[in-house]
């Protein structure tokens, strides 16, 4: 049993949907992103890189990689943050001192994401589920794929937000499995997979 | 021992400065607390900044500090230092290690939890290696001064200085394990390789002679332990030899970042030596060659020499950890935007920064106090016992 998630970069618009609702679901603060989408082009977001008509761009959408092998959870001197049986790579608040080592053992640059201050949010009220563990200051946070879905059967909300159904979730030991049968069959990346993280991220290309 | 150390510490003005600069770091400590990180100029990508330093300078100055002290009763080339090494253990170390302290303590997002490291501990993770290594530094140097006294007062034989003073040795070279928290670390290639624990080494021994060279000139000039300006030279050409390792590291790194032009380590230096780290880089490699000469210099200005290497060293420490830090792996555009500026602390952060250092000098001025006065009382200044004699007449 391990979960994983493909996202075929082809399908990718780079809507920003998943992100948002990433961002509704879990009720994160302002100016945290436990996912994003980064532009491979250009030097700004949602830019080409050429000149008209040679121009290039594709999205990459980012969030925690869930490593097999996380440095994250080797660095953290307290082990807030760990592997489950199931490969989902969970932050717990509680035991987080906020020393930021997570943040710079990640490869994955911008994952990892810290609550400069007290959290504060763009409307009044709390969004999301209510299951969902509520957030600290000072402490290091960032995607868990959404566990409080995924331990009751259902799907990460960017999974189930997606337009193009560009992601793809389950367990990846499992030939059968949505994610083991869009793989099959495609070429992919991972991501700085010569680092030994071993993510769990397939790019379908 | 002259007038000046009988009189009380408490009213000499470096203490009251120190004391005040110490409590505005405790005020600007108390805002951190109450509003949080963000009063600092640190973000996801810049994550570390003037606070690690700190840390990084003090756990070598205690490193380098123990194994300049244990050298003394090692090597007979520094048995010349013998008198000295209680005062230099006891503020390059003892305080040292409090200051370092200190320093992850603000740091940390939620210090309160700073129990954990025990309770919660990850043994896998190179800052509980660092953890470990600094308690470590604790108790030898506190062992080590304690056996000098017991050795002073002649209740110990002076061989027993042998067994701590490697054991001192031994755990300063273990500063090559701090420098793991940084060279362990895949994603950060600047760092990611085996220059890394040998240059902090070197800084360590940098920071640290340069530290002990200021202070024996202070306690020099002020009558309390004389030291000649022989002893005081030879101390700082120890350190620009080792200087010299960082400006040969520096160099290595600037030339093979730079040749290929291409690779992981390229943009970082690129970054470093001509773009936005450029001020930063130039004033490095200015303050390793003033360092240098200073040092090497044949008058007798190795203080001015130990405070620019003392200079060299905060930046080379700074340069390490915002060239890296500044330049991650994934660049790409996104939101929240990354950014490839360089990192300048905030006043919070510079506040901080000052006040624990003052609190660190303060507490070696009431060490060195203490000890003037238990030489003085206690130990006697009888230096014809030779070995082991923390006493004060040393012949300068
Ligand atoms: S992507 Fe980063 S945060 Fe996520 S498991 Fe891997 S190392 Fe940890
Ligand atoms: S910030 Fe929190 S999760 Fe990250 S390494 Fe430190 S204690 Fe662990």
């Amino acid at each position: 049993m391990r979960y994983a998630m493909a996202i075929d970069i082809d399908r990718c618009t780079g809507c920003d949907a998943c992100a948002v609702a990433c961002k509704v679901e879990n009720n994160l603060p302002n100016d945290i992103w436990w996912n994003r989408i980064l532009t491979i082009g250009g030097k700004t977001a949602n830019s080409p890189k050429g000149t008209f008509p040679n121009l290039q761009m594709q999205f990459l959408p980012m969030n925690c990689q869930h490593c097999e092998n996380p440095p994250c959870v080797k660095a953290c001197p307290v082990g807030a943050t760990y592997k489950r049986e199931d490969g989902i790579v969970i932050q717990d608040y509680d035991k987080c001192i906020g020393c930021r080592y997570c943040m710079v053992a990640c490869p994955y640059s911008g994952v990892r994401q810290f609550n400069w201050k007290k959290p504060e949010y763009a409307i009044g009220m709390a969004m999301g589920d209510a299951a969902v563990t509520p957030h600290q200051s000072d402490v290091v946070e960032k995607c868990n794929l959404c566990i409080h879905r995924v331990d009751q059967g259902l799907k990460p909300a960017c999974i189930e937000t997606c337009p193009n159904r560009a992601r793809i979730f389950g367990d990846i030991d499992d030939p059968n499995s949505e994610v083991s049968q869009a793989i099959k069959g495609r070429s992919y990346v991972k991501i700085l997979e010569e680092k030994g993280t071993k993510p769990s991220i397939f790019y379908l290309t | 021992m002259n007038q000046n150390t009988d009189k009380q510490v408490y009213s000499k003005p470096l203490f009251i400065i120190c004391a005040l600069l110490a409590v505005v770091g405790l005020v600007c400590w108390v805002m951190q607390l109450t509003k949080g990180l963000q009063m600092t100029n640190l973000n996801t990508y810049n994550t570390w900044g003037l606070y690690i330093i700190g840390f990084m300078i003090f756990t070598g100055i205690a490193a380098g500090s123990l194994l300049f002290s244990s050298s003394a009763f090692l090597f007979n080339s520094m048995a010349e230092y013998k008198p000295y090494a209680a005062i230099a253990t006891i503020v390059g170390v003892i305080c040292s290690v409090a200051t370092a302290g200190l320093f992850i303590m603000v740091d940390m997002g939620n210090p309160l939890r700073a129990w954990r490291f025990i309770a919660g501990a990850n043994v896998s993770s190179p800052m509980f290696w660092d953890f470990l290594i600094i308690i470590l530094y604790l108790i030898i140097g506190i062992i080590f001064v304690s056996t000098l006294m017991k050795v002073a007062k002649g209740q110990k034989d002076s061989k027993s200085m042998y067994g701590i003073s490697l054991a001192a040795f031994i755990a300063g070279l273990l500063v090559t394990i701090t420098s793991f928290v940084f060279a362990l670390q895949v994603a950060r290639p600047l760092w990611n390789n085996p220059v890394q624990p040998i240059s902090f080494l070197a800084a360590a021994i940098v920071a640290a002679l340069a530290l002990q060279i200021i202070l024996f000139s202070a306690l020099n000039k002020s009558g309390a332990m004389p030291m000649s300006s022989d002893k005081l030279a030879k101390l700082g050409k120890i350190a620009g030899i080792f200087l010299f390792v960082e400006l040969l590291v520096v160099i290595g790194e600037a030339i093979v970042g730079m040749y290929s032009g291409s690779g992981e380590e390229a943009p970082i230096i690129y970054w470093l030596v001509a773009g936005e780290g450029a001020v930063y880089f130039w004033v490095e490699f200015i303050a390793i060659i003033a360092g240098l000469v200073l040092l090497f210099k044949k008058t007798d200005t190795s203080v001015t020499g130990a405070g620019v290497a003392l200079f060299a060293i905060f930046m080379i420490k700074y340069n390490l950890l915002q060239a890296q830090l500044s330049n991650p792996l994934l660049i790409y555009p996104g939101s929240p935007a990354y950014s490839s500026n360089a990192y300048f602390p905030s006043l919070i952060e510079i506040g901080l920064f000052i006040g624990i250092i003052s609190f660190g000098v303060v507490l070696a001025l009431i060490a060195v106090q203490k000890i003037s006065l238990g030489t003085k009382t206690n130990v006697g200044v009888n230096s014809n016992q030779s070995h082991g004699n923390i006493g004060v007449e040393a012949k300068a």
